[in-house]
């Protein structure tokens, strides 16, 4: 039995005025940073179970072959070895890089005998004509590679939209039109901690434990649940901590699969992560893309007509790009033309990454934006703020050009030139994105010693969502933020969503706060007895309630919970009112190329960004960095690397997919938009990993007139573009 | 280092005892691996007339100033050793590169910032090893964990544990430095999250801390 904070409320939810809030809009440091920083923290790579088996995958190194035999004898007598199956027989085909080259899994009572085991099976196979560039893809008789039914070719239906004859024709208007062709290679998501799940069998009668290091807590038990052979509500799943994900974990995978069937095999507890190789092997990737934009202006600037042809590569999947005008405002719609494809290629299929496909269209856009401005003798940040519509944008890149220093910088209209092989260049970039809310609950329990705990199947990507859920709860009930325990990572919770799109934030925070609210006017209920004023008329602040306007009327927390016989729980739902899913950016970089070497330096960063409230301050401060270094090291350094003779995958280690590290990071400077004083929340992790590196390539067009529109921005493409072939 | 002598094809013929002489003569020193430890450095033997050994044997590992028998292979990394091997095992050290590209592991070896996923724990005898765990607990974290936590170093937290052991080696072997050589100190550990900036606040404040006169707990 408990109370229950049903009923009418008295009044709604709200945020309230920022300048009362005591908890929220602050620095919060997360609370979970303790265990984190102890490395107390458990992670599903970390999970320890009694007689655990140990498993791995063998994955075929090629990405299309014909197999002759898997031979799994030798592997099976080794030391330790419980489980061992083969995925493909003799005749089958691996028909690319990706899941479907997963050859075999192993379980042994050791990681280092199932690597092993793993070194011993015997494959025959015949490789075949690995397709995997987009050339490949394309050439006449290339084998179809795609998996689209009926595919006769590698290449999807183009989506076609506009008319070319009208975007020509306004092209042909245009006073000053720019076209030019972008390759942006494959991404990794490269989360530090790789796919994989711990699963732990149980008989019919128990539920069946999961660990799982997933962006959906919630949506796990159903993916597994035919594997399991059991209903989904009999399998629970945990992620207590988890080692990022970026959009590639939101289902189990063949891996996850793999690890229920073998612990139900078994009848033993499944430790099966991917090691590092698995990782860049099958784990999902950001689409490249190959697109020729031409776009023209007019005199004042303004963008008049613009046509697009792309190919989105996505391996095995579509791959994703946003169809043009890219944020910026064509003047007129009918004057913009696009046809996008896929091109599909014998590799591992793309998945969502952070804001799927807007930074690869944010490449060629600020591009050609920045090229037609110096075509015009336009001022960069001018020519961006007469072709955006939303006077956030303005404001923002006002802001970021302030912050970066650009009235001072000499070159604003024209690329400049190196002084003794050295140049600085100033560029900018803005992103937009609709973060949205949907369906989400949040149970928060008061309890009669004064303990309050907020529960929901939320899971916290290092996005600082634990924190928020004991803060909003601390806020509505004046305590501080150690008074609520946070439980979140638990599909047995109140259900939330799926993080992806950034919508975590504005799903799970209204219905935290709705909770928080119903539990604050149950409580009030109580103290009305006591304090003698109604429902809707206390002050809930520094670990007091006391009547509005009255403060000697007054009761500590602790005296307040004294009141329930019983815990209180007060379940809050989604309340749509409470967030709003549209928000901006801007940033800017400042850069330094040497001319002689072709070596860039980043050497400043500068980001504005809305999302209406701030929840906690030092956690969007970073996660705001975090956009732009991800951006920086998607401009300088990534990039998927094939053999493409005979299709091994070549960027496989840490070493040779190289991530921005500490000596890449410049100078950054997180601006929080608090302009935006919207009473709403929402996530805004997408929005500021879109415009990073195209910021980059445009100080690097700034410093010394090279247009690079190819990426990575290594030394030789610098030098390749300033001075042609080399 | 005499096992590198062998051709390629044999050297799944390294003896126990070839590999203690070549690799481990400071582990050796400890009384590595039980009572067949060589008596005699001097004069290796030939390849014909080695015995050898395979499987795991029972060694003594210190770590976070507590001794532990624990049966490892010769073949065992150090991180193996405390994530799979210890009892309880210590997961806080991660695994995220397994080649030394990324720092995730880094523990100190006598008092050393090494990565334990390139180090082979029969090295490691006699020898003090002290991981994340060993530098403070949630209730009693030292000062760089604490500085990790109020200026938000990390976000996923899976590089954590190797930012902070990397953090205090660096400032025990620089504590003066600016910021450009604390990048430096901090390039051997990557971050996917970019977190990067708060982790070098966090320790330019350990910094300004301890030039004040806190204690470096």
């Amino acid at each position: 039995m408990s109370h229950s904070a049903k009923g009418s409320p008295a009044s709604e939810p709200s945020w309230g005025k920022r300048s009362d809030l005591d908890v929220l809009n602050r620095d919060i440091p997360r609370v979970d940073g303790p265990v984190k920083a102890t490395g107390q923290a458990i992670y599903t790579h970390d999970v320890r179970l009694p007689d655990m088996l140990w498993a791995r995958l063998l994955i075929h190194p090629v990405p299309r072959a014909e197999i002759e035999s898997i031979d799994l004898e030798a592997a099976s007598e080794m030391p330790g070895v419980v489980h061992i199956e083969a995925l493909k027989e003799s005749g089958d085909t691996v028909r690319y890089h990706g899941d479907d080259a997963v050859l075999a899994v192993v379980a042994a009572e050791t990681p280092e005998q199932a690597a092993d085991a793993l070194r011993e099976i015997r494959v025959k196979a015949t490789s075949l004509p690995p397709v995997v560039t987009r050339a490949q893809a394309l050439e006449d008789d290339a084998p179809v590679v795609s998996r689209r039914r009926n595919a006769d070719a590698n290449v999807g239906r183009a989506n076609e939209r506009g008319d070319a004859a009208r975007a020509d024709a306004a092209l042909a208007e245009a006073v000053a039109v720019v076209e030019r062709t972008f390759e942006i290679p494959v991404q990794h998501h490269a989360c530090l901690e790789t796919h994989g799940h711990v699963v732990q069998p149980a008989p019919d009668d128990e539920p069946v434990t999961v660990y799982a290091s997933t962006q959906s807590v919630g949506g796990t038990p159903r993916g597994l649940a035919r594997t399991l052979g059991r209903d989904a509500s009999r399998i629970r799943v945990l992620t207590p901590h988890m080692g990022g994900g970026f959009g590639s974990k939101f289902g189990p995978g063949l891996e996850g699969a793999l690890a229920a069937r073998v612990a139900n095999t078994t009848g033993r507890p499944v430790h099966l992560m991917l090691t590092r190789a698995d990782e860049f092997a099958i784990a999902g990737n950001r689409s490249g893309s190959r697109q020729t934009l031409k776009v023209g202006a007019d005199s004042e600037g303004r963008l008049v007509g613009l046509k697009l042809e792309a190919d989105k590569l996505g391996g095995v999947s579509g791959g994703s790009l946003p169809g043009p005008p890219y944020i910026y405002t064509v003047a007129d719609d009918d004057a913009v033309s696009s046809k996008i494809r896929s091109v599909h290629t014998a590799t591992d299929g793309s998945r969502a990454m952070r804001a799927p496909g807007h930074p690869q269209a944010s490449f060629a856009m600020e591009a050609a934006v920045d090229e037609l401005a110096y075509l015009l003798g336009m001022d960069l940040v001018e020519m961006r703020i007469r072709n955006l519509e939303s006077d956030v944008h303005h404001r923002q890149l006002r802001r970021v050009a302030e912050e970066i220093g650009w009235a001072e910088h000499p070159h604003r209209d024209r690329p400049g030139t190196a002084v003794n092989g050295r140049a600085v260049g100033i560029g900018f970039g803005v992103s937009v994105w609709g973060p949205g809310g949907r369906s989400s609950r949040c149970d928060v329990t008061v309890r009669p010693d004064g303990s309050v705990v907020s529960a929901t199947a939320t899971q916290d990507l290092g996005t600082g969502a634990r924190t928020y859920v004991a803060a909003i709860v601390a806020e509505e009930l004046g305590l501080t933020v150690d008074m609520v325990e946070a439980r979140i990572g638990d599909s047995d919770l109140p259900p939330s969503v799926t993080s992806g799109g950034s919508v975590t934030t504005g799903s799970s925070a209204p219905a935290i706060k709705d909770a928080a609210h119903k539990a604050r006017e149950a409580l009030e209920a109580l103290v009305a007895d006591v304090l003698g004023a109604p429902v809707g008329s206390y002050s809930w602040k520094g670990g007091r309630v006391s009547v509005r306007g009255d403060a000697s009327r007054s009761l500590p927390w602790i005296a307040v919970c004294a009141l329930l016989r019983e815990p209180l729980v007060a379940q809050g739902e989604f309340r749509d009112f409470l967030h709003e899913g549209r928000i901006h950016g801007a940033q800017a970089a400042r850069v330094e190329v040497d001319t002689l070497t072709g070596r860039v330096k980043v050497l400043k960063m500068v980001t504005c960004q809305d999302q209406g409230l701030p929840l906690n301050r030092l956690a969007l401060r970073s996660q705001i960095n975090g956009g732009m270094i991800q951006a920086l090291s998607y401009g300088l350094l990534e990039q998927r690397v094939f053999d493409e003779q005979d299709g091994f995958l070549l960027s496989d280690t840490l070493d040779l997919y190289k991530l921005a590290g500490a000596q890449e990071i410049p100078e950054m400077v997180a601006l929080i938009d608090d302009e935006d004083e919207r009473p709403s929340v929402c996530g805004m992790a997408e929005a500021p990993v879109i415009p990073g590196h195209s910021a980059i390539a445009g100080a690097i067009h700034n410093a010394c007139g090279a247009r690079l529109t190819r990426m990575p921005f290594t030394a030789d493409n610098v030098l390749e573009t300033l001075y042609g072939k080399i | 280092m005499r096992e590198m002598d062998l051709p390629p094809d044999d050297l799944s013929a390294i003896s126990r005892r070839s590999f203690l002489k070549g690799a481990t003569q400071v582990a050796a020193a400890g009384g590595l691996m039980g009572a067949s430890a060589p008596q005699d450095a001097a004069e290796p033997p030939a390849l014909a007339e080695v015995e050898t050994l395979s499987g795991s044997s029972a060694m003594e590992l210190s770590v976070n100033g507590t001794v532990q028998s624990v049966e490892i292979e010769p073949r065992t990394t150090l991180l193996s050793a405390l994530r799979t091997h210890m009892d309880p095992p210590l997961t806080g050290t991660k695994e995220v590169c397994g080649t030394g590209s990324c720092g995730a592991c880094t523990v100190l070896i006598d008092g050393q910032p090494a990565y334990s996923c390139l180090t082979l724990a029969a090295t490691c005898s006699g020898r003090p090893v002290t991981t994340v765990e060993g530098f403070g607990s949630p209730d009693a974290m030292s000062d760089v964990q604490q500085a990790f936590c109020d200026k938000d170093g990390m976000m996923c937290g899976f590089c954590t544990p190797g930012f902070v052991v990397a953090t205090h080696a660096a400032l025990e072997r620089s504590p003066g430095a600016d910021l450009d050589e604390l990048k430096y100190e901090l390039s051997g550990n990557l971050c996917r999250c970019g977190t990067y900036p708060h982790v070098f606040d966090a320790a330019q404040a350990v910094q300004q801390d301890r030039a004040r006169g806190g204690e470096g707990r």
